[in-house]
């Protein structure tokens, strides 16, 4: 029964991993870029939904405003910061990245205050049993909600005339272009999606804690990162994988090692182990 | 002329520390985290201090001179509260300081206070070490292991239960209360059944919950900050978990309740405000407080501005000269919103622990543990 | 006037120079990013808090030193085996699994810290001076490091591994000598570290402290010494400055990251080479 529980709640946990390292993997696809600010549009889009939530009553309402707002506020930040510095060794990107993080959990603090934000009134707080197992709405939103999210990515990237123009930009930008595909614009379209499945990622966060605050892209932030990498930089099952896979080790971690390692040492020592034995990750890329 | 220049020269030097502002008032140094992962304490506890100097100064100030709060934010960082507070000691020339941080920069600035000869006030932070620095040092916050032994008595005395899960947050401030509590948990007869931690930036606990339910304990004793008790203790009751959660000072603010919402009814927390105080000082403190900053009060507002209380009353009564004010706050016995303090040899705090029940969505009076000698922080 | 305040408020100053210096020899000049560096001045103070009691302070720092190369090697060895943002990540990695690790260690304080660490018996003036001569020492060496075979080596490996390897370099060597000496560097870091703050906590050597390095490094202009010096001191220097305006600090400092990055992203140094550039232009004389 305990075993179930933890690997239900790994799932949880691993699902959310996955809403948010599944955009910076298609961030990373396209561009080679550690998109570290991508946490800062998480919390975007958290604060989104909670304040449209207690000022119009409605959830769906907000979580639509969020995911369109952070969609555009990431299209915003690849033309005004990363566009200009696609030629640059990669660690430029990455440091600029890092600075519009600080920049953005800094302005949440100072615009929100640093005490954070709650729902006036709390969602999805009713329980949902089947069979002996039991959890929380707000855990089922979390699971549903990431199967919905990536299902729907999966189709597109696999059905539509959008998914062949990002993978064929992915596999050989200068191929894809002479075929006629308008590059810039899958580029833009890449971060809108992205940017979106962060805030759709920081709303159904903030309805399972109840809580929004400045810092609470700082633990997703180098999570993500770790994530990518298991699966295998830019590919976007493999990230999938990692995420839920680290998901159930880590709630097995917390209980099982948690005497002599904590749970973000439990995740990197994971990481490194994969990373000795396989250097390009769980999954190679593509 | 050649005579009175250097002449005037030297009259102006002399006469410039009496004309210099700085004479004018009287200067309270503070420190807090108000950027970064503890900002939220940190602008509680500037507030708090903030407001015993607006009621001092509203009062009349000290033998008729303003009282300045000098502000600095420490980040939380031990290395760079080093430079800050030998700033507030040469630069700023405070007469007293006041920590309204966490453990690791108040540490870092008791010895360079101590050696200054500045006296110096914890408001909260609760490692062990601080007030070892030397007798400058003072701590008006109760330490971590007192407010253990407190819990277990909470437990065992007043709750009659003891079959126990300890689920810590993971740091100095979680550690010491475990320490605490464990201490004296076998004198009590309560049993730990299981103990597990988790960090500071945790929100979700769904494995912690699963374990904690398949021990099945009669009380979780649960060490931690209110983003991470308002999560924790909403997931426990919508795991189905009914055990009794007993929280500590780290619960008490207003924004518990709201995370957790219903959760939070008949959690039990040790702290230092009791909200049903009938005592002026809390009283006062307490309207004052919401009335000034349109919030709700919570336990780092009320320490930082019992802490900012005592460094006044001191004030007040010994003047300016460093060793008086040392000296009064050693001998002395202060009324402030955490109720009566006075001091031991190694300048801890001796007062009474609060404890408080989350009752119709706000914090109320469950018991007072008073039984001093049970309580009593170390000598040295 | 020289106060107390400006003394130690050199400390800092210096203590971060001295990680950034070593940071910069293995990113700036060898090219392998690390994201972990505060592990090694972790390590580096943990060790000095420990033998400080029974060594004098040269050995102190030598042990502090060796010990954090010798994680150093460890993680060289590993980035022999994984490249570029892996191994970005990968000391991402050791940064969080040192932290994680220490903080559940009865011997080494676990969350409390060590305490009690001795005094240096230098004095205020004497710990500074000591302090400036171990950064002026270490600018030194990378300096000439930089001027050296190794450095010409170093370079290669930075610029391509497979071109380098192909002349006949061993970038292998290479990387792990970039590592261990690095490391050293940020050990003895570590050992001043502990001096000046007298106890350590786990929390002190965390990721923001890594990426606060890396971000002097980068600012500073890869690879350049008086770059990443002038970078060190001024991101050390600006949330003092800036302390009237303590709540806007951090974010002053994220906008300079963001800003230098964006217009800049040679960072000083390369702010420098194109001044210098336009006043000859045509490559001057």
């Amino acid at each position: 029964m305990l075993h179930v529980e933890l690997v239900l709640q790994g799932l949880i946990n691993g699902s959310m991993y996955a809403v948010i390292a599944v955009g910076l993997t298609l961030v990373y696809g396209l561009l080679r870029i550690l998109h570290v600010a991508h946490a800062g549009l998480f919390t975007l889009g958290a604060y989104i939904t909670v304040l449209i939530t207690n000022a119009t009553g409605s959830l769906p309402l907000a979580v639509l405003a969020a995911t369109l707002v952070v969609g555009v506020a990431g299209m915003l930040v690849y033309r005004l910061l990363y566009e200009p510095l696609l030629d640059r060794p990669p660690y430029v990107a990455l440091i600029a990245s890092i600075g519009l993080f600080i920049c953005m959990e800094e302005s949440y603090r100072i615009v929100f205050g640093p005490y954070g934000n709650s729902f006036d009134t709390m969602q999805l707080t009713q329980r949902i049993t089947i069979g002996p197992i039991g959890m929380a709405a707000a855990d089922a939103a979390m699971l549903v909600g990431a199967v919905v999210l990536l299902t729907g990515l999966g189709l597109l990237m696999k059905r539509t005339r959008f998914g062949i123009a990002w993978r064929a930009t992915v596999t050989d930008p200068a191929m894809a272009r002479s075929f006629g595909i308008d590059t810039i614009k899958v580029r833009y379209v890449n971060f809108f999606i992205a940017s979106a499945l962060a805030a759709a990622a920081g709303a159904l966060v903030a309805v399972l804690n109840n809580l929004v605050e400045p810092t609470m892209g700082s633990v997703p932030s180098y999570k993500s990162l770790a994530i990518i990498v298991l699966g295998g930089l830019g590919n976007v099952g493999g990230t999938l994988a990692a995420a839920l896979l680290l998901g159930v080790i880590e709630a097995y971690g917390t209980i099982y090692a948690g005497a002599f390692l904590d749970r973000d040492a439990i995740a990197f020592v994971f990481l490194i182990a994969v990373l000795m034995v396989r250097p390009q990750g769980l999954f190679a890329a593509r | 002329m050649r005579r009175i220049l250097p002449l005037l020269a030297l009259a102006v030097l002399w006469l410039m520390p009496g004309t210099a502002p700085a004479q004018d008032v009287v200067k309270i140094g503070f420190h807090a985290p108000l950027t970064g992962f503890a900002a939220a304490d940190g602008k509680s506890a500037r507030q708090g201090a903030e407001l015993a100097v607006a009621q001092a100064n509203a009062a009349g100030g000290i033998a008729g001179k303003k009282i300045e709060l000098v502000v600095y934010d420490d980040e939380g960082k031990p290395e760079n509260t080093i430079p800050l507070a030998n700033k507030l000691i040469g630069q700023d020339k405070v007469a007293v300081v006041v920590s309204g941080g966490y453990s690791g920069p108040t540490r870092a600035a008791a010895p360079v206070l101590q050696r200054a000869g500045i006296p110096y006030l914890s408001a909260y932070a609760i490692h062990p070490d601080i007030t070892r620095a030397g007798d400058f040092i003072f701590r008006t916050g109760m330490m971590g292991e007192v407010q253990g032994r407190a819990g277990a008595k909470l437990v065992a005395d007043l709750l009659k239960k003891k079959k126990v899960v300890i689920v810590a947050v993971n740091n100095d401030f979680g550690q010491a209360l475990t320490a605490g509590f464990k201490e004296v948990a076998p004198k009590f007869g309560i049993e730990i059944l299981k103990e597990h931690t988790f960090a500071m930036p945790d929100r979700q606990f769904g494995p912690l919950v699963a374990q904690v339910k398949a021990s099945d304990p009669e009380v979780i004793y649960a060490p931690g900050y209110f983003f991470n008790a308002g999560p924790l203790v909403a997931q426990l009751r919508a795991a189905g978990v009914e055990a009794t959660i007993i929280g500590q000072e780290g619960y008490d603010s207003q924004r518990f309740i709201e995370i957790a919402g219903k959760a939070s009814e008949g959690v039990i927390v040790t702290t230092s405000l009791d909200r049903d105080s009938t005592s002026p000082a809390t009283r006062a403190f307490i309207d004052e407080y919401e009335k000034a900053f349109k919030d709700r009060v919570d336990m780092v507002a009320a320490s930082g501005n019992a802490a900012a209380t005592v460094a006044i009353a001191a004030l007040k009564k010994a003047g300016t000269d460093p060793k008086a004010i040392r000296d009064a706050i050693r001998a002395g016995s202060f009324d402030t919103a955490i109720g009566t303090l006075s001091f031991n040899n190694l300048g801890e705090v001796k007062k009474a622990v609060q404890v408080q029940v989350v009752k119709d969505a706000n914090f109320h009076r469950f018991a007072i543990i008073d039984d001093l000698q049970f309580l009593a922080p170390p000598e040295k | 006037m020289i106060g107390a305040y400006e003394i130690t408020l050199v400390a800092v100053v210096s203590i971060n120079l001295m990680l950034a210096l070593g940071l910069n020899l293995i990113t700036g000049f060898c090219g392998q990013v690390s994201l972990g560096h505060a592990a090694f001045f972790g390590t580096g103070a943990y060790a000095a808090a420990l033998v400080a009691g029974g060594l004098p302070l040269p050995a102190v720092l030598l042990v502090a030193g060796l010990f954090a190369c010798a994680l150093g090697l460890l993680v060289g060895v590993a980035s022999l085996r994984v490249r570029e943002d892996f191994l970005a990540i990968t000391t991402m990695g050791v940064g969080f699994v040192f932290v994680g690790v220490v903080r559940k260690q009865g011997f080494l304080g676990a969350e409390m810290g060590l305490t009690d660490i001795p005094d240096h018996g230098l004095g205020d003036l004497g710990f500074v001076g000591l302090c400036l001569a171990l950064v002026a020492l270490m600018a030194l060496l990378t300096w000439h490091i930089k001027r050296s075979w190794m450095g010409f080596g170093f370079a290669a490996v930075a610029d391509d591994e497979r071109t380098a390897r192909t002349l006949g370099i061993n970038a292998a060597a290479y990387k792990l000598a970039a590592f261990v000496i690095g490391t050293f560097l940020a050990g003895v870091a570590g050992a001043v570290y502990a001096y000046f703050t007298r106890f350590i906590i786990p929390g002190a050597f965390g990721f923001t402290v890594s990426i606060s390095i890396l971000t002097m490094v980068i600012v500073g202009g890869v690879g350049s010494i008086w770059g990443v010096v002038v970078a060190a001191v001024l991101l050390t220097l600006l949330p003092e400055f800036s302390r009237v305006i303590n709540d806007y600090k951090l974010l002053l400092y994220g906008a300079l990251i963001v800003l230098t990055m964006r217009f800049a992203p040679g960072g000083l140094a390369g702010v420098v080479a194109a001044v210098k550039a336009r006043v000859r232009p045509g490559g001057g004389p």
